[in-house]
Parts: C-alpha cells; sequence; structure tokens
C-alpha cells in the first residue's frame, strides 16, 4: 500500500512540472513589461538604463528556463511576488480568500454526491414512466446555468421568502444558497453518471444470478452493484471538485461569497498576472491533491486491485 | 440473440414488443433537442425574416418596459428591444459555441487519434502532456488563459478551447483504440488494406456514432461555459448581444424588471438542453444493452 502510494507520488511528479511550467509560461509570455508596469504603477517614467538595470535585478534578461527555474525555487515555497494592483504578497491575499472557496467547494461536493445517489439510483431502479421523468429533471437541471439559477434561488429565497440574505457574515447558514446553486448542477451531472453505471451493471450476468436466487432490489443494489461501481464514482467526484472549483467563482460572484471568485475576476481586469499566476498553481494543486486521494481511495475499496498490490 | 431465451422469466409478465416501444429506445428526448435546434435555427434566421429593430437600437422612453404590443418582450435598461437582442445573440452566443467546438475537435481528434494507432512511446508521451492540460479544473485553466489574453469574446472562446480538448483527445483515444481492437479491422489489416485505408473506412464509421453523442454533449457544457464567462463580464463585451452578457447588464435591475432576467435566461437554459437532449437522445439510442429487471 505505501509503495503504491509512493510510486503514484513518484508518477505525479512529470505532471506537477508540467503544470507549473504551464502556469510560469502564463506570465512569463504574458504581453507588457512586469518591470514597466511596476514602474508605472508607482508613477515613475524610467530611464532605459533604469529598465535594463531593474530588469537584471528581477533576472529578467536571463534565459527563459533559467528564469522559470528561479520561478520554480519561489513557487516550492509558495512565493509568487506581489499583486500589481494592491503591491500585497500574492499569497497574503489567496490565503484570505482561499479557506471561503474550499469550504463552498467542498460542501457543493457533498450535496451533489448526495443528490446524484438519489436521483442515479431512484432513476435507475424507477419503473418506465418514474425514470424517464427522473432522468428529463437530471437534463433539466445540467442544462440550467448556474448564474441563472442562482438568480431564480435569490429571487425567490431572499427577495420573496426572505429565508436567506444576501450580504451576510459569510457564517454557514450563508453557504447554504451558493452551495445549493453549486451542488444541483454537478449533482444532476454526477446522477446522470450514477445512472449509467448501475445500468451497465444491472446488463452483467451476475446480477442476472443475483435476481435468480431471489434478491430484493435493495440487496442487489448495496450487495452486488454498489461495491463495483464505487470506485469509478470516487474518480468522478474528484473530477466534479475541479468543476467545483471552477464553477465557485460564478456563485461566488452572484452571493457576494467572500472566495477567490472576487479576487481572481479583478486580477483579470487589471492584469494582475502574479495573483492569476498564484490563483491558478494554488488551484491546480488542490485539484491535483483531491485526484491523488481519489486515487488512494480507489484502491482501498477494490479488493482485486488491492491484492494485486500485496502480492507485488 | 441466444440469451433472449434465458431472459428471468420475471420480466417477461410485460410483453416484449409494448415494452421496447415504451422504453428508452422511444427517442422523445432526442426529437424534442432537434426541434429545440430547428427553432434557435430559425431565430437566428429571423431577422431576414421580420421585420425587428436592431439590437442595439434605444427606445429611451420605453425603458425597462415590461411586455408591450411594440416590444413584445419587453425593454431593458436602456430601452433596447429584448426580442431583438435574443435573436441577434443567436450568431454570437450559439456561434462561440460552435467556433469553440471546432477550435476543440481540431485539436482533439488529430491528438487522440495520432495518440491511440502511435502507441508506445508516442502515444505516453501525448497523454502525458494532455494529462498536465486536464490536472487543472477547467474554467480556472480558462480563467488564466482569459487573464493571459485580456477579457474579450475570442479570448473566452480561446481559453475555454485550450481547457477542453484534453478530456476530448482522451475520450477520441479511447474511442479509436476499441474500435481498432475488433477483428475485422485485424481482418482488414491482415489482407493487406493500407493503413488509410483501415481507419477511414472500418475505423472511423465505429467512432463516428458515439463521437456524435459525445460533440452533442461537449457542446452544450463549451456553451454553459461560454455564457457563464459572459455572464462574468469577462466573455462578451457589451454592446455586443449575448445572452450571458444580457443577464449580467441585467442584475442591477433585478427587482424593478425581472423580463429581464427571464427572457436571456431561458434563451441560455433551452439551447444547452437542446444539445443535452440530442447527446442523450442519441446515446439512448445506440445503447443496444438492455439492463435485467427485478
Amino acid at each position: 500500500m505505501l509503495r503504491f502510494i509512493l510510486i503514484r507520488l513518484a508518477s505525479a511528479i512529470p505532471t506537477l512540472l508540467g503544470m507549473s511550467f504551464v502556469a510560469f509560461l502564463i506570465v512569463a509570455l504574458a504581453p507588457g513589461d512586469p518591470v514597466m508596469m511596476e514602474l508605472r504603477a508607482m508613477g515613475i517614467m524610467p530611464e532605459p538604463e533604469d529598465i535594463a538595470a531593474l530588469q537584471a535585478e528581477f533576472g529578467l534578461d536571463k534565459p527563459l528556463l533559467l528564469r522559470y527555474l528561479d520561478w520554480l525555487g519561489h513557487a516550492l515555497r509558495f512565493e509568487f511576488g506581489t499583486s500589481i494592483a494592491t503591491g500585497r504578497p500574492v499569497m497574503d491575499e489567496i490565503a484570505l480568500y482561499l479557506p471561503a472557496t474550499l469550504s463552498l467547494a467542498a460542501s457543493a461536493l457533498l450535496g451533489a454526491i448526495a443528490l446524484s445517489l438519489t436521483l442515479g439510483g431512484l432513476a435507475a431502479t424507477a419503473g418506465q414512466f418514474f425514470g424517464a421523468g427522473l432522468r428529463g429533471l437530471t437534463i433539466l437541471l445540467v442544462s440550467v446555468p448556474s448564474f441563472w439559477l442562482a438568480l431564480l434561488l435569490i429571487y425567490v429565497f431572499v427577495l420573496h421568502l426572505g429565508w436567506a440574505r444576501l450580504v451576510g457574515d459569510s457564517s454557514l447558514p450563508d453557504l447554504v444558497l451558493p452551495a445549493m446553486t453549486l451542488s444541483l448542477a454537478a449533482g444532476a451531472a454526477l446522477g446522470r453518471m450514477v445512472y449509467e453505471r448501475i445500468r451497465a451493471e444491472m446488463s452483467e450476468d451476475h446480477i442476472r444470478l443475483a435476481i435468480a436466487k431471489g434478491l430484493g432490489p435493495i440487496q442487489i443494489l448495496l450487495g452486488h452493484i454498489a461495491p463495483r461501481i464505487i470506485g469509478p464514482l470516487i474518480t468522478a467526484w474528484a473530477n466534479a471538485f475541479g468543476g467545483l472549483l471552477g464553477g465557485a467563482v460564478v456563485v461566488e460572484s452572484i452571493f457576494g461569497w467572500p472566495g477567490l471568485g472576487q479576487l481572481i475576476l479583478q486580477a483579470i481586469s487589471q492584469r494582475d498576472f502574479p495573483v492569476i499566476q498564484g490563483y491558478l498553481v494554488l488551484m491546480g494543486l488542490t485539484f491535483f491533491l483531491t485526484s491523488l486521494l481519489a486515487d488512494i481511495a480507489v484502491i482501498l475499496t477494490d479488493p482485486q486491485l488491492r491484492r494485486r498490490l500485496e502480492h507485488e | 440473440m441466444s440469451d433472449q431465451t434465458l431472459r428471468i422469466p420475471a420480466v417477461r409478465v410485460i410483453p416484449q414488443r409494448w415494452r421496447s416501444r415504451m422504453g428508452a429506445k422511444r427517442p422523445i428526448g432526442l426529437l424534442i433537442g432537434l426541434l429545440l435546434l430547428l427553432g434557435f435555427g430559425f431565430m437566428g434566421l429571423s431577422p431576414f425574416l421580420f421585420d425587428l429593430p436592431a439590437p442595439d437600437e434605444m427606445d429611451l422612453l420605453a425603458r425597462l418596459s415590461g411586455p408591450t404590443a411594440a416590444h413584445p418582450l419587453g425593454t431593458d435598461h436602456l430601452g433596447r428591444d429584448l426580442l431583438a437582442r435574443l435573436v441577434g445573440a443567436v450568431p454570437v452566443s450559439l456561434g462561440a459555441a460552435l467556433a469553440a467546438m471546432a477550435l476543440i475537435l481540431a485539436m482533439s481528434l488529430p491528438w487522440g487519434v495520432v495518440s491511440a494507432l502511435a502507441g508506445g512511446k508516442v502515444d505516453m508521451v501525448m497523454m502525458r502532456l494532455a494529462d498536465i492540460i486536464m490536472a487543472f479544473p477547467m474554467l480556472v485553466l480558462a480563467l488564466a488563459v482569459i487573464g493571459f489574453l485580456g477579457a474579450s469574446l475570442e479570448a473566452s472562446i480561446i481559453g475555454v478551447a485550450a481547457a477542453w480538448w484534453p478530456s476530448n483527445a482522451r475520450l477520441v483515444r479511447a474511442l479509436v483504440l476499441s474500435a481498432a481492437q475488433r477483428e475485422f479491422v485485424a481482418a482488414a489489416r491482415l489482407t493487406g488494406a493500407s493503413r488509410s485505408r483501415v481507419v477511414l473506412r472500418h475505423i472511423l464509421p465505429q467512432v463516428l456514432p458515439p463521437l456524435a453523442v459525445i460533440i452533442s454533449l461537449e457542446t452544450a457544457s463549451v456553451l454553459l461555459a461560454l455564457s457563464s464567462l459572459s455572464f462574468l463580464g469577462i466573455g462578451a463585451q457589451p454592446p455586443t448581444p449575448e445572452w450571458g452578457a444580457m443577464l449580467n447588464e441585467a442584475r442591477p435591475f433585478f427587482t424593478q424588471a425581472p423580463h429581464m432576467l427571464l427572457v436571456p435566461g431561458f434563451a441560455v437554459t433551452f439551447a444547452v438542453l437542446a444539445f443535452n437532449l440530442v447527446g442523450e437522445g442519441l446515446r439512448a439510442w445506440l445503447d443496444k444493452r438492455e439492463p435485467y429487471q427485478w
């Protein structure tokens, strides 16, 4: 088991390096000279030799690969420089908003998992008409854009029923509506997958045997189908988490949830490249860790894979 | 099929004929989806057929008005006719989604096919490169690319395409791999058919139906992503009529003019729904499995 984790970690290093290179390139190749931008932000019109001196100081006259290695050294310590807009270290800014985004995405994921198992399980086992209706509902939920759903939910729950408020102090009750918005679409998409998986299993011979033995639907679903589909579902959940991290930007901007969404939108409009870079790296890293955890969980839930790993 | 006779008797309480007609094989969803798409096509053409005001023509006396005879769907905060904007947005919103999809396919088809057929080291390197892009959350990467290029509709199309193509390339590769394993493909190869003939005549026809499903579903998700980006103000810029951007403009007038919110929202939802229905419908229609029922 430990060996597997180590192998998996080692095989992840090229991917991580590639990811960091992509993140580096986005800033290194960005139009506009960072030195000029910095100076202009400070209100200084510099002489050409000053620029050259500053470029040398920041190492901008070195070849791209050297600059990448230099950058990587800093990135490993989570140093992404200072924000062009605010002048504060990028990491400080991100650390301020990251917990809100993570808690939003995580609670949305929990909601989506619960919703998907309910929808998918019901759709697969229900009768013809009910099942078709559930599948229709699933497709509808997948199709409703989250930003519109958010506005509709605000209209109903905030403006008409008054059950929630918009400008909150980011306490737990304020999390309900944004998390619900995010989890409805993701839950429906995952539910579609749960349905597909259960259907695929139900076409297998071992299910036919279980039916022939006279087992009930619940027993077959939990005892025979669930263990076989849990692995792929965990992987899908990890993937969905990536989607939720991205989707959080949309929902946060509508509900005023104090997450990274506001920060990154501002950074894009102000062309604040260090912030964009830090955001890309941290979100990538979060998603990457989620996938890693999912991979390990898949092994733990699959007896065949586990046994094979132990014998190796 | 021989295992038809081995079925569990309980299933046979309902006659076979009736069951298959009532089941998922009846392509209602597919039909609705195709009709919706036709409707959008018609909507896109309607400026040439009917006399509509220009999408950015302002009628300042009728700002934020609800549906009237002159403005069937009402007007927005600048007095622009919402129906005209809705219709004017069809080529922009759908065109952007189709352009992004074309870009994605232009990248992912050659990438997936070459990777699957080359195999070995080439395959490994190509998939590793795709994995690196896929390791970022898709919308996050799209945001970063837009940040790099500066906010515009073109930038959002490129950003979405850059973030979406690797997963598509993986799917294409998997489809080609499973198609290439079929015995008649091996037979064709053994009878001396050229490589291009094997690919074009024996592998491609197998890949196309599932690929149509993928393209349709992906177009739906690309359309959603692009309109989200426009809604956030980093895709299509005002005054371009685009559904997501229209919704963004409607936000301050949320309570005064709810119709501004409903019109573009329904447009996006129905457009995404159409592509999803076509994709799901095609999938169900192509699906030859029949699950056992208790």
